[in-house]
């Protein structure tokens, strides 16, 4: 973090403070969720949002525990559906900024049919994706992005079918945001919510996730080690597809972070409503009686 | 005669639809009180379909089985339905092969039908047009027999394809020689109206329970609609979505209904009205959300509009057969609220008092409809205007800035608390479908966790206590046979009620008196008026369209009475006025 963007932290610090909660929090010491959580109430205070101005949607999960350890609006739903009901919250009040979490399972499992969607659509919502290769929650079993060959609780000789390459998956799927971060670097991920607290459509951000309990291969040194920021790629376009989708093939030797693909052309799907043209409430801000006699 | 009862036949897609609304719409501008439904199998072209119209000088509700006149477009459908025709009925088509109709005409003789035939469509083709003009031939056939005024139906016809003037020209032709060639005296008994109609038809609309359902909700403020395609309720989504650009609703057509389900109640967690519509099959997969809806006390509408299961069943017939689900859907305990309607005008306000108990109460209102409420076209009176008041159950502005963030769940003596939006300057609350405590945080100790549970269930007594009252059709109390239902039912009730009222049914002079409890708000069940009713009427039994008796087990098991008998139907169809008729003559008290 630069000096200036700490300075602005410092100034800010009460407001900052003003997110944490002092409650017991129950997530496993190291956990890459308190880092996540961090960088989140970084983000928010440094772009300037008042409590007001958002709403945290959180699945069912490690993660999900979170939603009462982060002092704003905050609801917590059903496993998997976090990203339907964040998009319904997001189409109903734009002008209150949507931001969904949700593990892997949660992702590309249980809801992977609303991530096809919620990206195709390109809802307005900033989903952060706590990748951390493992069901946490129902205590380690393996997900749909554990490695093979990997123990865990259900798979005892080890995950037989190859993982799905999150990124690949989701650049597949023609986004307008995609980012990586890790969960040992707090002023990474800042940097990319800050980046997807400020995108218009469905900003994918997927934070490689220490889990120190059920996730023993790739804890943060493991990806400190492999991480490369994207941004040291000298020729990299970030508005070339097929270039993102180059890079993100590799996620055991050389694990490219950072805003990995963009696209400022792909409208958002309130932008693309006929029905919405010009409005300047929000369906929220609507509900009243209609006459309906010159519809018939 | 009181009710004449058409029925259009012919295969799925062969224009039966367009010439079946054409005669209810002409009649209708006639002044006529008309029932309209349609039957048709689950496919988009070949099956037999058919259109089933009645018409009356009385407002009328629901339909008969049985028809006076049958026009029917293809031979298969001839077939089909010809038994639905009354002994001297009327048969009207326009097969060309005499042999292949020898055994119905045949039948038709013995059963002193009426025959009006035509080579339709060498009429059609003499005229311009082709094979696809047949029913509009058979359309001006139909209207020549009846005896009915030319322009009527010519305007209807116009209106139809006004926007293609050359099918147009043609199909008018063809609806003038169809007219003109039916040149016989049929002699069908129509109900004889004054010049200009029915003055009270005249006032009235003519519209189906899913348009209606689609008005009242816009009506409401409804500004967000979500959907996954899925019949009987389909026709919300086409309605809400052809008129967004006019009332600016956001509307969207979702990838399953999970997350239908979810994004509705995401948008109403934000603080609009949203609503959803499925079927049955669909609303199975929302249950786990009407259960989070139910823990973070945020409203929730869903409409259910059932059709036969189980599993894919009857998806183009009727049922009242979820009504089970509807009041026992999702895991967990926590109140709710259903609500059955029975026809357009039901639709239209029903779905406002549904928003206003879901946001008043921060509950789950659960809407339920039927394929032959949804697709039933009516007369009903012109839609009221503001009548019913938006309530939403927000805390006034005045009162955000004293919120404690622990009002939003605050344990009170009724089990309701406070309810702000997020987005607002108002205190933040956690909404945690984990329990929690009164701000929402997790909580997981005893004490507590009883405490809360109950705070939500008080609720459901709240609601109870709130709900109006089951309605008594018919006369008040000695009624000579009474009925309990809820839905449809009390389409053709309504009907049974006036037809035996008449001098001399069943035999008796003075007619039968009979009359009908109905539930428009089925849960929780209110049974003060119930008690009564079997209190002042000795002979109750169930109407109900499913197998179970299902309303009738838990009024039972409330009320601690037992009907005399149910009713009870599970083919697909709803009750036929004829069906009703026979059930009330069969059991008459001596
Ligand atoms: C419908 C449903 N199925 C299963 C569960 C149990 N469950 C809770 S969390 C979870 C998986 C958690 O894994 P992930 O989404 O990766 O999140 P993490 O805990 O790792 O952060 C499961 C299966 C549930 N709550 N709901």
């Amino acid at each position: 973090m630069d000096s200036k963007t700490l300075q602005e932290l410092e100034a800010k610090a009460k407001k900052l403070m003003g997110f944490e909660t002092d409650k017991k929090i129950t997530w496993c010491g190291n956990c890459g969720n308190y880092a996540i959580h961090n960088a989140l109430a970084r983000a928010l205070v440094l772009e300037n949002f008042e409590r007001k101005d958002f709403v945290m949607c959180f699945d069912v999960g490690c993660s999900g525990n979170g939603s009462d350890k982060f002092e704003a609006f905050t609801i917590h739903g059903l496993h998997g559906r976090v990203l339907s009901l964040a998009a319904g919250a997001a189409l109903a009040n734009s002008k209150v900024k949507v931001i969904a979490e949700a593990g892997d399972g949660a992702t590309f499992s249980e809801g992977v049919s609303h991530l096809v969607h919620a990206v195709r659509n390109n809802y307005p919502v900033m989903f952060i994706h706590h990748n951390n290769e493992n069901y946490g929650l129902t205590t380690g079993q393996a997900s749909a992005l554990t490695r093979c060959g990997v123990k865990m609780l259900g798979t005892p000789e080890g995950v037989m079918v190859e993982p799905i390459n999150s990124l690949d998956f989701v650049l597949g799927l023609k986004p307008s945001f995609v980012a990586r971060g890790f969960s040992g670097d707090v002023d990474h991920m800042t940097e990319l919510f800050r980046a997807g607290l400020k995108h218009k459509g469905f900003a994918f951000i997927e934070v490689l996730q220490a889990c120190p309990t059920y996730n023993r291969l790739t804890p943060d040194a493991w990806y400190a080690e492999r991480v490369r920021n994207v941004e040291d790629l000298k020729s990299y376009d970030r508005t070339d597809l097929w270039a993102a989708r180059k890079i993100v093939q590799d996620v055991d030797k050389e694990i490219y972070i950072g805003l990995l693909y963009e696209n400022p052309e792909k409208k958002d799907f309130v932008s693309l409503l006929k029905s919405r043209e010009g409005a300047v409430t929000t369906p929220v801000e609507e509900v009243k009686h209609y006459d309906v006699r010159g519809l018939i | 005669m009181n009710r004449l009862c058409i029925k259009i036949t012919g295969e799925s897609g062969s224009g039966l639809l367009s010439t079946g609304e054409i005669l209810m719409k002409a009649m209708k501008s006639m002044g006529f009180y008309v029932v309209a439904d349609r039957e048709y199998p689950s496919l988009i072209k070949g099956g037999t379909a058919c259109f089933i119209l009645n018409a009356s000088l009385k407002p009328i509700r629901s339909l008969a089985k049985r028809v006076d006149v049958m026009m029917a477009i293809d031979k298969q459908s001839l077939v089909v339905y010809f038994d639905d025709l009354k002994r001297g009925g009327l048969l009207i088509h326009g097969y060309e092969r005499p042999l292949g109709v020898k055994d119905i005409h045949a039948l038709a003789a013995e059963r002193g039908v009426k025959i009006l035939h035509r080579m339709a469509r060498e009429i059609a083709e003499e005229n311009g047009g082709n094979v696809l003009m047949v029913n509009v031939v058979l359309a001006g056939m139909f209207w020549k027999a009846l005896g009915l005024d030319y322009c009527f139906i010519e305007a209807e016809v116009t209106e139809q394809f006004k926007d293609k003037p050359k099918l147009l020209a043609i199909d008018l032709k063809c609806l003038k020689a169809g007219y003109e060639k039916a040149d016989v005296q049929m002699k069908v008994e129509v109900p004889k109206m004054a010049a200009g109609g029915v003055a009270g038809a005249k006032k009235t609309i003519l519209i189906d329970g899913n348009h209606s359902i689609t008005l009242g909700a816009i009506h409401a403020g409804c500004r967000v609609y979500f959907a996954y395609p899925m019949s009987p309720s389909s026709s919300i989504l086409t309605h809400f979505s052809e008129y967004a650009v006019k009332t600016g609703a956001l509307v969207k057509q979702v990838e399953d209904e999970i997350s239908v389900v979810n994004m509705t109640l995401g948008a109403m967690y934000m603080g609009t009205r949203a609503l959803c519509a499925t079927s049955g099959g669909g609303f199975d997969l929302m249950t786990e959300t009407v259960s989070l809806a139910g823990m973070i006390e945020t409203p929730l509408v869903v409409v259910v509009a059932q059709r036969p299961g189980p599993a894919t069943g009857l998806p183009t017939w009727t049922a009242q057969g979820d009504l089970d689900l509807a009041v026992h859907a999702g895991h967990g305990e926590f109140p709710r609220v259903v609500i059955a309607v029975s026809d357009p005008s039901d639709c239209f306000e029903l779905i406002q008092h549904a928003f206003n108990i879901a946001e008043k109460y921060q509950a789950v209102v659960i809407l339920l409809t039927e394929k032959v409420v949804a697709e039933t076209n009516m007369n009903v009176p012109e839609f009221e205007m503001g009548k019913i008041k938006i309530e939403r159950g927000l805390v006034g502005q005045a009162e955000m800035k004293n919120l404690e963030n622990s009002d939003r769940y605050k344990v009170t003596a009724n089990g309701l608390s406070k309810r702000w939006l997020p987005g607002t300057d108002g205190a933040y609350y956690f909404a945690n479908g984990d329990e929690h405590w009164e701000d929402g945080s997790l909580l997981e100790d005893s004490p507590r966790t009883a405490v809360m549970y109950e705070k939500r269930m008080k609720k459901g007594e709240l609601i109870e206590k709130n709900l109006p009252e089951p309605v008594v059709y018919g006369v008040k109390k000695n009624a000579d046979i009474s009925f309990v239902g809820w839905g449809s039912s009390k389409n053709v009730m309504m009907d049974v009620i006036a037809s035996c009222a008449e001098r001399g049914h069943a035999g008796r002079q003075a007619g039968v008196k009979v009359n009908y409890l109905h539930y428009s708000y089925v849960f929780p069940l209110k049974t003060k008026v119930a008690e009564k009713f079997f209190a002042e009427n000795k002979n109750v039994h169930l109407i109900e369209g499913n197998y179970n008796g299902q309303l009738g087990n838990m009024l039972e098991a409330k009320l601690g009475r037992k009907m005399r008998s149910r009713m009870l139907k599970y083919d697909g169809r709803p009750f036929f006025m004829e069906e009703v008729e026979a059930f009330v003559k069969k059991n008459l008290r001596k």
